[in-house]
């Protein structure tokens, strides 16, 4: 503690929490799942707009709740030249659907029904509104993607992988 | 996603437990097509009728599932529900006494797997009852 001139040029660092370890590292105890998934992820997003790829992985990452996720995907679509508003605004995307096209706001509806499938289906006006903006073989890979993201929030959520020391392109 | 639900169930090395693990998440995520499917594949792999009769609440079904099945089951259930919170430390941890990193990696894969799969058959509504097996 410090008192009197002292408290104006003393830096304080806040006392974080201390940071959980990981539970494990499923990739080295299960290598050709791990490149499987690799592969997958890569198949997924062909043909999709990369914008709009990392739009639909923040928005499951934060419906799964998966901070590795998050922190990967935040510095990557900052990296790839995305706003910061448009990141924060995404938890509230629907009532700040004027920073987002009709298409990336059809994409992310899908993406939450499709991750929350155990509260319900997939309804039938979500679906159809993407489908008008997307065409089939594109929709496909949208479905494709919504999935992949939600395995590694899944991978990640299980195994607590730990936020927060992602760099862009540690993984290629 | 074939191969991937393929090295992971080989991984896991149960085939009755892999089915009873998919067909769980299935059952929470309510794919039509995929309980279809593995009813069928668990009765080829001898899963008893009244492990799949009761799995829908297997927690209150005695000795009908041993640990190490209601081990995987817990996990099952928490890496498929994310949406409601995390996976608890308890619940990792009673799988990770049954499974050893190996066996429990590639639990996860086939539970994670099987959630693919879930999304695409109820995402694109295909329907239950085409799978023969």
């Amino acid at each position: 503690m410090t008192n009197g001139d002292d408290s104006t040029t003393t830096v304080t660092t806040p006392e974080y929490a201390p940071e959980q370890p990981a539970r494990m590292r499923w990739a080295k105890h299960a290598p050709e799942v791990y490149k499987t998934m690799v592969r997958l992820d890569a198949a997924a997003q062909q043909g999709l707009d990369p914008t709009l790829v990392e739009l639909v992985r923040l928005r499951a990452s934060q419906l799964n709740h998966c901070a590795f996720c998050l922190d990967m995907h935040t510095k990557d679509a900052l990296a790839a030249g995305e706003s910061v508003q448009r990141i924060v605004q995404l938890a509230a995307w629907e009532e700040s659907k004027h920073f987002y096209t009709e298409k990336e706001l059809a994409a992310i509806e899908l993406t939450e029904a499709v991750t929350v499938l155990t509260d319900g289906f997939v309804p039938d006006e979500v679906y159809e509104r993407a489908a008008a903006h997307f065409e089939e073989a594109e929709l496909a890979q949208l479905i494709a993607t919504i999935t992949v993201i939600n395995a590694w929030n899944r991978f990640g959520v299980t195994t607590r992988a730990v936020p927060g020391h992602y760099q862009v392109g540690d993984f290629g | 996603m074939s191969r991937l639900s393929a090295v992971a169930k080989k991984g896991l090395g149960d085939p009755a437990l892999a089915e009873l693990v998919v067909i769980r998440a299935s059952q929470l995520n309510h794919c039509a097509f995929c309980l279809d499917m593995h009813l069928a594949l668990a009765r080829e792999h001898g899963v008893s009728e009244k492990q799949l009769d009761l799995l829908d609440a297997w927690e209150e079904a005695g000795d009908v599932y041993d640990e190490r099945e209601r081990a995987a089951l817990a996990l099952t259930e928490a890496v498929t529900v994310l949406t409601d919170g995390f996976v608890p430390d308890e619940v990792y941890e009673r799988a990770a006494a049954h499974f050893d990193d190996t066996r429990l990696a590639h639990l996860i894969g086939l539970v994670v797997a099987i959630n693919n799969w879930n999304r695409v058959m109820v995402g694109r509504r295909v329907a239950p009852g085409e799978y023969t097996p």
